[in-house]
């Protein structure tokens, strides 16, 4: 058998069990209802678009004018990325598997390199499928052309990446010459582009007023066809114009330029061609160590976080689920991904402040600061059960290891809630207090009124809704592992788990939803006998009863989720 | 005789595979049994069941006098498990893992013992790496660390010995072989059969998810006395007895 007929073997074969096996699972009905839901998505959000009834008028010139600039700018950006970005080494990767049964069989580099460039024109193949299913229709009046051409683009595109990668790793064997060679060739260029782009705008400048319809589409449009700046752009003009084919005839005009450039890269790739087994192999060992630490929730950077210190000196006497508590707080300190999402939800929140022409940002920091701080204190009850995840969705996949723990399952359910729960609400408590400091923000009686009472009720009463959201996240993982995968490598794939995440969340929603009515009408029965005398004082006290509702449901959940943590068999989808 | 461990008609099936079927057998203190079987046999199945990872299908396990389905949270506090592959918190050091273990178990004088377990696996000077920084036989040290920091009475080890070097196999076998003689029961999983031959007191042979064997390997090869029976080795019992599972198994 030759080595081609071997891959085709190989591609044919897995897909076939691929498939098998996907049918074989929707014998479960979990996994049937899941496959109906997502071919239900699928056919509603993107199969349903392809219904084209449309001519060439239904697309308007300002939209096609913006997407050839979008798809010429991806293209030139791409080719740049090539040349400046990235380490001098050959692009080209193999995964692990592919690396121990292809580079010890009896084939040579070549067949290797036509392997991987047939692995990329496929990728390509499926980048224009997707391409065509969400922007097709807007762009192009013909699907089929816009695929194609697209296929043409980005499969033209990943051989001069390839050629680009190859012609690098060449000059980077000549040390300092060949990065002095490298960087002063890409500076002609750019300095050449600089040049077109300042010509092109001292012929045709900004216009002065753009509040007219069409100026400055026509700017864009007068821009572009100038000299300097057309030249500039002319290759990839000609690389996109089959996808952007208003009609058979346009498209087999705009064809034979990007097939003979599709050929004269692929002859290109040949002649660089350079030893690319090592590179391979330490790409792909790098991947995989990545992959098996992601998997495990871990982080590939290590040595330095171990310094930072535990949050407090866990003494071996006392409540042994406190240790699990202890362990998340660590992980919390060690990992960054929660507070910087927070931190950049708050520089967000300034620069969108800012950019609205917001002067008291600057003169008057205070008021602005208070809405925002008890915006974001709000805002973490929706988004913080999502953002921060050093509980059972982190720990899952050590399974065994938390099973085998002393705890009774409601201990652990707990304990791993806790850590979560406290460092939500702890932030939340924080924004919130920096918020009510600061004040409202506007001269407003009714809102002067209100600002502390309703700040006192919230910080009641939000902890406790994040600390419903995370046990809502969390009953998701215990109760359907096989629809939420609790690793970040989310092993399940396929149209099945798309409807399986899709009923997941819309569940999630229904039970947080549900959860929150008993503790509303809670709320409501306290505050309003009170409303008569204490005023708005009466909303505190309503919600720290709805806050107490709230609390004691997530408690008898933990109870419930407890007892199907002991039951929870994993094994079914994970056979020894 | 008190028994740490008592196990009767343990099964676990995955789906409609019988991964173990009917086991029943017990361990006295200082006793170390040795589990073996071909790949697939069930013997991690089984270990998972013993350990209270995985619920069996049925039958009853009871260690330490605590029934592990009822008494689950005492019955685990007096075992250990080690798994082939060991797991770890990534975000705790290795000195933080033996306080982590220490507070679940309660194991107050926990520094005392840790650095000594430390010293015994050639841990000393890596209290601060993360679990990410160590080898895979260091790894495999710290479970057994981390497991041994509260003298359990039952151990359960699979595959103790993977990924270790020579020096850290001798002083492997030395240091089960201890914990044995202070009283604790072993159940230990291996292919490596002359450690299993070395180590352990009695076999436990199965196949299919059944047991073919159990006994000393003196009651083994006694009961299997064929015209070599006498000087067959432990190898030669193992071929034998997983060969005769495999011609009983029913057709597919």
């Amino acid at each position: 058998m030759s080595f081609s007929s071997a891959v085709v073997f190989l591609w044919l074969a897995s897909s076939r069990n691929r498939l098998r096996l996907q049918l074989q699972r929707l014998r479960r009905p979990r996994y049937l209802v899941g496959a109906l839901v997502g071919l239900g998505y699928v056919y509603s959000i993107f199969l349903r678009r392809l219904e084209f009834g449309g001519t060439l008028s239904n697309v308007p010139p300002g939209v096609r004018l913006f997407a050839e600039l979008s798809l010429v700018v991806s293209a030139l950006v791409t080719v740049f990325s090539a040349w400046a970005l990235g380490p001098d080494r050959p692009s080209l990767t193999f995964t692990e598997s592919e690396v121990v049964q292809l580079f010890p069989a009896p084939v040579t580099r070549r067949s290797l390199l036509h392997y991987k460039l047939a692995r990329g024109l496929m990728g390509a193949a499926a980048g224009a499928l997707f391409a065509s299913l969400f922007v097709g229709r807007l762009v192009s009046p013909a699907p089929g052309f816009f695929f194609l051409g697209a296929f043409l683009s980005l499969g033209t595109l990943y051989l001069h990446s390839t050629a680009a990668s190859f012609m690098r790793t060449r000059w980077g064997e000549w040390g300092t010459r060949g990065l002095v060679a490298r960087w002063v060739a890409l500076g002609c260029v750019l300095a050449a582009v600089g040049l077109a782009v300042y010509s092109s705008l001292e012929a045709h400048p900004f216009p002065r007023t753009v509040g007219t319809p069409g100026v400055l589409r026509n700017w864009v449009q007068s821009l572009v066809e100038s000299p300097g700046l057309s030249a500039v752009l002319w290759p990839a003009r000609l690389l996109v114009a089959p996808a952007l084919a208003r009609d058979a005839s346009d498209f087999l005009s705009a064809l034979p330029p990007v097939l003979v450039l599709a050929l004269a890269h692929y002859v290109w790739v040949r002649l660089a061609e350079v030893p690319f087994e090592e590179s391979a192999v330490t790409q792909a060992e790098t991947r995989t160590r990545e992959r098996a630490q992601r998997a495990s929730g871990g982080s590939a950077r290590g040595g330095a976080l171990a310094s930072r210190k535990a949050p407090f000196r866990l003494s071996a006497r006392g409540r042994p689920e406190v240790a699990l508590i202890w362990k998340n707080l660590i992980t919390r300190r060690r990992m960054t991904g929660g507070v910087v999402s927070v931190l950049a939800s708050l520089l967000l929140g300034c620069a969108i402040v800012a950019m609205m022409g917001e002067s008291r940002f600057f003169t008057d920091t205070r008021r602005v600061l208070g809405p925002l701080g008890v915006s974001l204190a709000a805002m973490m009850a929706v988004v913080g059960p999502s953002v921060f995840r050093m509980d059972l969705r982190m720990d899952l996949p050590k399974l065994d290891l938390l099973r085998a723990l002393p705890l009774a399952g409601w201990q652990v359910v707990g304990a791993e809630l806790a850590a979560s729960a406290l460092v939500v609400g702890a932030l939340q408590l924080g924004l919130l207090t920096v918020g009510l400091l600061c004040g409202p923000g506007a001269e407003d009686p009714w809102l002067a009124t209100w600002w502390w009472p309703g700040g006192v009720a919230l910080a009641v009463l939000l902890p406790t809704v994040s600390l419903a959201g995370l046990f809502v996240q969390n009953a998701a993982v215990v109760l359907f592992p096989a629809w939420v995968p609790a690793d970040r490598t989310g092993s399940a794939r396929g149209i099945e788990a798309l409807g399986q995440r899709l009923l997941t969340l819309v569940g999630s929603l229904v039970v947080s939803l549900v959860g929150l009515l008993p503790a509303a009408l809670a709320g409501a029965v306290v505050g309003f006998p009170l409303w008569s005398s204490l005023e708005v004082w009466a909303l505190p006290l309503g919600a720290a009863a709805a806050s107490a509702v709230l609390a004691a449901e997530v408690g008898l959940g933990v109870l419930t989720l407890g007892r199907a943590f002991e039951h929870l068999d994993v094994s079914e989808d994970r056979p020894e | 005789m008190d028994f740490v461990l008592r196990v009767a008609g343990l099964e676990k099936r995955y789906g409609a595979v019988n991964a173990v079927q009917g086991l029943t057998f017990a361990v006295a203190p200082g006793e170390v049994l040795g589990l073996v079987g071909p790949n697939g046999a069930g013997k991690t199945s089984t270990l998972r069941c013993l350990a209270g990872i995985l619920p069996p299908t049925s039958g009853r396990v009871v260690v330490a006098g605590y029934d592990l389905a009822k008494d689950a949270v005492d019955a685990k506090r007096e075992l250990a498990f080690l798994p082939d592959e060991p797991r770890f918190f990534d975000y705790l050091t290795v000195w933080e893992h033996l306080n982590f273990t220490a507070r679940l178990y309660g194991v107050e004088d926990w520094e005392e013992r840790g650095k000594a377990l430390l010293e015994e696996m050639e841990l000393t000077g890596k209290e601060k790496a993360l679990p990410g920084e160590l080898s895979r036989g260091m790894k495999q040290k710290l479970s057994i660390a981390c497991g041994f920091l509260h003298s359990p009475k039952l151990i359960l080890l699979d595959e103790p010995l993977t990924g270790l070097d020579p020096i850290g196999i001798r002083r492997m076998k030395a240091s089960l072989r201890r914990r044995a003689e202070e009283g604790a029961a072993l159940v230990l999983s291996s292919h490596l059969l002359p450690l299993v031959e070395e180590l352990c007191h009695r076999l436990l042979v199965i196949a299919g998810g059944r047991a073919m064997a159990l006994g000393s390997l003196e009651a083994i090869r006694a009961r299997l006395s064929g015209p070599e029976g006498e000087s067959a080795s432990l190898e030669d019992l193992f071929v034998r007895i997983t060969s005769a599972a495999e011609t009983e198994k029913p057709p597919p």
